[in-house]
């Protein structure tokens, strides 16, 4: 199966029919918590990216060699190393934009996402593909993660990156707490919308 | 009937566990302190005082606890018609977040006397179990677990089970954590390992909660025992042990933090299952089938919520 | 049987090897770390002394650290202030808590250790003795510019909304407020976070002691004049002329975050009271032992 799927495809696959946020639904904690900005989607996308990769190859890497009864554990391991070592990184040389990510970084260890690519894919396909895997995945969370930010931010404050960008507030809601959950189910709604048009014009050709 | 006397014993042993600080008070000439308002303090005495030395604002020394150097300035002490109580009135507003600890020269005859006023410990720690609960509810305002949370709200059943699992688990991994990190992770200066340590350990009580349901009460266990699966991979859990770790809670503190985040999950968790058993009767366009419509309710949760914020109770 | 010992020595091998990667990886980002917080801190002193981006510093301005310990045995509470006399020489000055001199103790180490809170906390312990114990309390920083007091840095943490706001102080020698800056907050995005945005924490700028001492907040929206000088977009003495119209009245409220906006105004109301109660004691019994100290 992993034979006849080139790197590209494997890459397109985690960023849409995939996309970890709008269609496996995993990982939903940070997309409605710290989505206020695009940047902090970004940062949290990098720390998610490198875990998922770093995860993929060493479980990859190994996976003679992990006894099926503790894959579990060794699995929760080899991720919290790596969160870890991200956390360490973040906090020593990014500690501004690491106090805005706050707890989330730490909890990435719980991410449903990661585990489900180890045990999915990584434990089994060799480790150039499980490489190519781990990008996609989590460039479709970094990618998820944006596009939520972009419409908070450009809404909320009417800036993207920080840029004042529309010179006005629009809807200051958009950037409130609780507006996550909105955005969210919205965005959600829309590419089901989309699904269902297309599905709709196929049927009637 | 015997689990109801069973369900009174427990009740009784967490309502003595609960008082246990009360009584961890001194006693003495003064038998009670409260702050009366944020600029009194009411003491009262175990017999008269005298109204010359009780009113004499010379006579007393207030600081507060961790800044023994700046003294308050009272504006009057008066003394209550049984002579068994004396109010102080201060210039400025007190911080009754803070212990204050006031001295008293030549009353009843002692040289000095010596007493803190702080609100009360047990209101602080419900404080914080209300805060956990309904303020900062774990779901709605801190957005965590919401992977389970969407997953397992369907049914009320499913969420009362998932809630009272939940719970458990998180109060067992709280403490255990806690004692690692007070023991082993501060005094080795190991604190880079927290997440590795607290990962480790809720899947330790997981697997022992699964082990022991599994013995004792198997009925139990065929009941609550798929929730346990799930349990593992949530940041709920793991998410009570790093705030523990951050804030440097007590181990009352940490009881209160995971028994509040656990009720607050329940609570969430239970709220969500009433509205999706209804929401199974509507009419709901078809693009909003399923998690769309889930995140709208929850956002509206969300904003209810957050006329928690700002709610005192001590 | 057998499957039980391979299991337990995959899992070892595979805990050390995990344990290597993390502990290499603390080692390496823990000196940065540190050296990092070290040059934001800096930054943002000389921010708040008004050295914004590229300004230089000029050589003459110097900064001294006093940390203030309290000292407690069973019978009395005393106030250590332990500050720099010359290079790797340190002085622990003891207040008693009526503001009169008890006694001081010269301590030696180098600089590098100053900076670190717990070697320091060591030192002091050890020439206090074992019959007491100290608690670090606060570190505030004296500017001086060519021997003369130009300002104060202050750093404090207060209780704000939701939790603890930690912030730092620039007070000049008169104790009008320099500057305010935000370090850590917790509050909510687009309410009490607006805390940390320049028109809030700008309104605290040129506040004078005396206005201070009972300041409270209004609820009522900035004034357009007040709030465009509070961003910044007029030019420098526009500025300071709208910043003197505005010096002696109250913070206006955030909307919708006025307990935060609370919560900060008294906490800096507090912050820079006690201040200057200490700073005044301290400068006493400086002046009263003849002890010759950097500013």
């Amino acid at each position: 199966m992993a034979n006849d799927k080139s790197s590209l495809q494997l890459v397109t696959r985690g960023i849409l029919s995939e996309n970890p946020i709008f269609k496996l639904a995993l990982s939903m904690c940070p997309a409605v918590g710290i989505s206020t900005t695009v940047m902090n989607g970004l940062l949290l996308g990098i720390a998610v990216l490198f875990v998922q990769v770093f995860s993929s190859v060493t479980i990859s890497i190994f996976k003679n060699l992990i006894h099926p009864r503790i894959r579990i554990p060794t699995y929760t391991l080899t991720i919290a190393t790596w969160v870890t070592v991200i956390d360490l990184v973040l906090a020593a040389y990014m500690p501004e934009a690491y106090a805005k990510m706050g707890i989330f970084v730490k909890l990435i260890v719980a991410f449903a996402i990661i585990t489900m690519r180890l045990e999915m894919f990584a434990c089994k396909e060799p480790v150039k593909d499980s490489f190519w895997d781990g990008v996609g995945m989590g460039l479709g969370f970094m990618v998820g993660m944006m596009v939520i930010g972009f419409v908070r931010e450009l809404l909320g404050s009417g800036a993207v990156f920080g840029y004042d960008i529309l010179g006005f507030k629009p809807l200051l809601f958009f950037i409130l707490p609780s507006a996550g959950f909105f955005v969210v189910g919205l965005m959600m709604a829309f590419f089901n919308w989309i699904e269902i048009f297309y599905k709709r014009k196929k049927g009637l050709q | 009937m015997m689990t109801r006397v069973k369900n009174k014993s427990v009740l009784l042993a967490v309502l003595i566990f609960l008082l246990a600080p009360l009584f961890a008070h001194a006693e003495g000439l003064v038998v009670g302190q409260t702050f009366n308002g944020d600029k009194e303090i009411q003491v009262s005495f175990a017999v008269s005082v005298d109204k010359n030395v009780a009113e004499n604002i010379h006579n007393y020394t207030v600081f507060e606890e961790s800044d023994p150097d700046i003294k308050l300035v009272l504006s009057a002490a008066t003394l209550a018609t049984d002579n068994k109580s004396v109010t102080l009135q201060f210039e400025d507003v007190l911080n009754t977040a803070m212990t204050h600890v006031v001295e008293v020269k030549g009353l009843g005859g002692v040289e000095k006397t010596t007493f803190k006023v702080s609100k009360s410990y047990l209101g602080y720690l419900f404080s914080i179990l209300i805060s956990a609960l309904l303020i900062n509810n774990f779901v709605f305002t801190k957005y965590l677990g919401l992977c389970v949370f969407f997953g397992t709200s369907k049914k009320k059943t499913t969420a009362k089970g998932m809630g009272v699992v939940f719970t458990l688990v998180m109060v067992a991994s709280a403490i255990m954590s806690w004692f690692f990190y007070q023991f082993i992770l501060i005094p080795y200066d190991l604190n880079f390992l927290q997440i590795v340590v607290f990962i480790g350990l809720v899947s330790l009580t997981v697997q022992a909660v699964d082990t022991i349901l599994r013995k004792v009460n198997p009925i139990l266990f065929n009941s609550f025992g798929v929730f346990l699966v799930l349990v593992i991979a949530n940041c709920v859990i793991i998410a009570v042990p790093l705030i523990v770790a951050n804030n440097n809670y007590n181990f009352f503190e940490t009881f209160m933090l995971a028994l509040g985040a656990g009720g607050g999950f329940l609570l969430a968790l239970y709220l969500m299952s009433s509205v999706s058993e209804r929401l199974l009767l509507a009419n709901i366009p078809p693009t909003f089938k399923g998690l769309p419509i889930a995140f709208i309710v929850a956002g509206q949760f969300a904003m209810a919520f957050l006329g928690f914020s700002g709610l005192q109770i001590f | 049987m057998k499957d039980i010992i391979t299991i337990v020595v995959r899992l070892t091998v595979s805990c050390l090897l995990a344990a290597v990667v993390m502990g290499v990886c603390f080692i390496f980002t823990s000196n940065a770390k540190k050296h990092n917080e070290h040059v934001k801190e800096q930054q943002v002193m000389y921010e708040l002394l008004g050295y914004k981006g590229d300004a230089k510093v000029p050589e003459s301005v110097a900064m001294h650290e006093i940390y203030r310990y309290v000292i407690t045995t069973v019978e009395s509470q005393s106030i250590g202030y332990l500050v720099a006399v010359h290079g790797e020489e340190f002085l622990l000055v003891e207040i008693d808590l009526d503001g009169k001199f008890l006694k001081n103790i010269p301590l030696t180490m180098s600089e590098a250790d100053a900076l670190e809170g717990d070697l320091r906390d060591k030192k002091v312990q050890e020439i206090v003795g074992p019959s007491a114990t100290v608690k670090f309390a606060d570190q505030t920083v004296v500017v001086t510019d060519d021997g003369k007091r130009i300002a104060y840095l202050i750093s404090g943490k207060f209780q704000g909304f939701k939790t603890f706001v930690s912030v730092m102080l620039a007070v000049d020698p008169s104790f009008t407020l320099l500057g305010l800056e935000i370090l850590e907050h917790e509050e909510d995005p687009g309410l009490g976070a607006e805390i940390e945005k320049d028109y809030f924490k700008n309104q605290f700028k040129g506040k004078p002691f005396a206005v201070l001492k009972n300041i409270d907040v209004v609820k009522a929206p900035i004034p357009a004049d007040y709030l465009k000088a509070l961003n910044g977009k007029v030019d420098e003495q526009e500025i300071l002329k709208i910043r003197d119209m505005y010096k002696d009245k109250d913070i206006y409220a955030l909307t919708g975050a006025t307990i935060s906006s609370r919560a900060v105004s008294n906490g800096v109301k507090g912050i820079v009271k006690k201040f200057a109660y200490r700073v005044t004691v301290l400068d006493k019994v400086l002046a009263e032992q003849r002890l010759t100290v950097p500013f």
